[in-house]
């Protein structure tokens, strides 16, 4: 651990290609024992930054620090003690899943006994076949178990849910946390936000090769977007039209007059309080505040909207 | 705990030897199918003497079928000058290439060299892996033609064969490392491919046209292919200038290659 209990810090950490310019100026500051993730559409610089702090490129300027060693000069030594799972991992060895992960641990920090076993169990995935017979989902859980069978102090994923189903998902995202428990580092990335959510204490959101924000998930929770749906009798769409129409976090406000309750939904933007203060003078029958979808409000700092987003899946 | 020592080099190794088994075979057929003519081909009165005297002089000159009608110039005139060339400067090319620049576009260069691994050491690893197996071909071609000698009646002596799988591996080599020090400069298998193809038939091409006139006999001198066979080693025996020249080049690329890698970015 560094003195400053970083594991991982850029500053001003800057790539061009040629006139491109994939990662311009970023700083980030992860904490050691913390699982840190990074979200942005394709393109953001996720992958650049990650393959910065493993030595795979270069800096143009700007410099990184990890586990207190820079990159450029910390050599095999630091990196035996990352565990790395490339983004677009292109596995096509005739070996067997276990001869290549034999190969892996001679080139990496040392494995303990039953490590490999115990790892490709969990995940469901059998060694004994050859690399290139194996689906993409299944060459993941290789690449994941290579990452994480030599127990590094940092572990560099790069979406490392692509590809996995969601059982499988789940699984791995309990072995980011439990290698958080006992002290490891993880640093991921993803443009499915619901498992950076799920997993992470700190987001930082890239685009464009910069870090638009930082934030705690709790934080970023609070800014979040909340659809609401409430029921109300005795009262009229104009009387709420009337009591809502003042609050300047709520959008999307529609109320239909039924045989029934009156219904409205809405859709509440970061503090939730002055919706349900508005809302308490009246008698309310039903109130349903969707959990904040996270995905929905990251999409809005990047100022495209949701379907182009999914789009791009 | 398994041995850690040269993991690079065992690993290509291993991924390799079943294309190291067709190179052999391919090697061990071309010899077994042209050594044992000889006995009812060669001599200068033969059938083959009088044929290759119809042939026009320059054609005779660019095959350097020119002592076609002895044990050595046959074996080099079929095998090491022309089919065995071929052979090992392919394999040394496909290997070269696929090293490092089919290695950084298939994409698992990365996560090679995301682990605990050198670009130095990984470079010379690889090579020492090319080198070992291309040495393999060498020696085989050195021992098929060394059991095939007195049933084929090729008169040769076990030095001067020695000297002549030296100058083939030498060549093999020559072309194995600048196709690797083009993928290590650019990354791209084309380019390495290339380059390596490229030198091994300029040397030839340069070869068979200094092979037609005195005058232009200097082009044998910078022909990898001249500095290999030029002198005829298989008649002559070593040509210590050349084998230096075969293998100086060699260690050259190969150190262009390590400072290409370590200073570059990798694509992904």
């Amino acid at each position: 651990m560094t003195e400053s209990g970083l594991a991982i810090e850029t500053r001003a950490l800057t790539k061009k290609y040629g006139r491109i310019t994939a990662l311009d100026g970023i700083d980030l500051a992860v904490e050691a024992g913390s699982v840190f993730g990074m979200i942005g559409p394709n393109g953001a610089g996720k992958t650049t930054a990650m393959r910065l702090l493993l030595d795979i490129v270069r800096p143009t300027s700007g410099a990184a620090s990890v586990l207190g060693s820079d990159p450029r000069t910390g050599g095999p030594a630091l990196r035996r003690q990352i565990g790395f799972l490339p983004g677009e991992l292109r596995l096509d060895a005739r070996i067997t899943g276990r001869a290549l992960l034999n190969h892996f641990a001679s080139i990496s920090g040392p494995v303990a006994p039953g490590a490999m076993n115990a790892i490709a169990d969990r995940l469901g995935l059998d060694l004994e076949r050859r690399v290139r017979t194996l689906s993409k989902g299944n060459k993941q859980k290789l690449g994941i178990v290579q990452a994480f069978m030599h127990e590094p102090r940092l572990l560099v994923l790069d979406e490392p849910t692509s590809g996995l189903d969601p059982i499988v998902q789940q699984e791995f995202l309990a072995m980011v946390r439990e290698a958080s428990a006992s002290g490891q580092t993880v640093f991921l990335s993803s443009h499915v936000l619901s498992e950076i959510q799920q997993a992470a204490d700190a987001v930082a959101i890239l685009r464009s090769g910069r870090v638009v924000t930082v934030s705690s998930v709790e934080k970023l929770r609070l800014t979040a977007t909340r659809h609401v749906r409430a029921g109300f009798v005795g009262v009229t769409a104009a009387e709420l039209h009337q009591a809502l129409s003042g609050i300047p976090n709520l959008s999307g406000l529609a109320v239909v007059n039924g045989d029934g309750p009156t219904e409205l939904t809405a859709t509440v933007t970061g503090n939730i309080d002055p919706f349900v203060k508005a809302i308490a003078r009246f008698t309310v029958a039903d109130l349903s505040v969707e959990e904040p979808d996270l995905e929905e409000s990251v999409l809005k700092l990047y100022g495209v909207d949701t379907d182009e987003a999914s789009d791009e899946k | 705990m398994r041995s850690n020592l040269l993991p690079l080099f065992r690993r290509s190794l291993g991924d390799s030897w079943r294309s190291l088994i067709g190179w052999s075979a391919g090697v061990a057929g071309a010899l077994f199918l042209y050594l044992p003519l000889f006995p009812s081909l060669g001599g200068s009165e033969s059938q083959m003497a009088k044929l290759i005297s119809t042939l026009p002089p320059q054609l005779v000159r660019t095959l350097n079928y020119g002592n076609i009608t002895t044990g050595a110039g046959y074996t080099e005139s079929t095998f090491y000058g022309l089919i065995g060339f071929l052979l090992i400067t392919i394999a040394a090319v496909a290997w070269g290439t696929a090293a490092i620049a089919g290695d950084e576009e298939n994409g698992s260069l990365e996560l090679t060299l995301a682990h605990g691994v050198s670009r130095q050491q990984l470079v010379l690893e690889r090579m020492l892996a090319i080198a070992v197996r291309l040495a393999w071909l060498a020696l085989l071609s050195a021992l098929i033609v060394l059991a095939l000698n007195a049933p084929s009646e090729l008169h040769l002596t076990v030095a001067n064969e020695a000297a002549t799988a030296a100058a083939y591996l030498g060549l093999g080599l020559l072309a194995a490392t600048f196709a690797l020090a083009v993928g290590a400069l650019t990354g791209r298998r084309i380019y390495a491919t290339s380059a390596g193809a490229g030198i091994a038939v300029l040397g030839y091409v340069l070869n068979a046209v200094g092979n037609q006139t005195q005058s232009l006999d200097w082009l044998r001198d910078i022909s990898p292919y001249g500095w290999a066979f030029h002198h005829t080693p298989l008649t002559n025996g070593a040509d210590w200038g050349g084998l230096g020249l075969l293998y100086g080049f060699s260690i050259l690329f190969v150190i262009v290659a390590v400072i290409a890698l370590r200073r570059r970015d990798i694509a992904g």
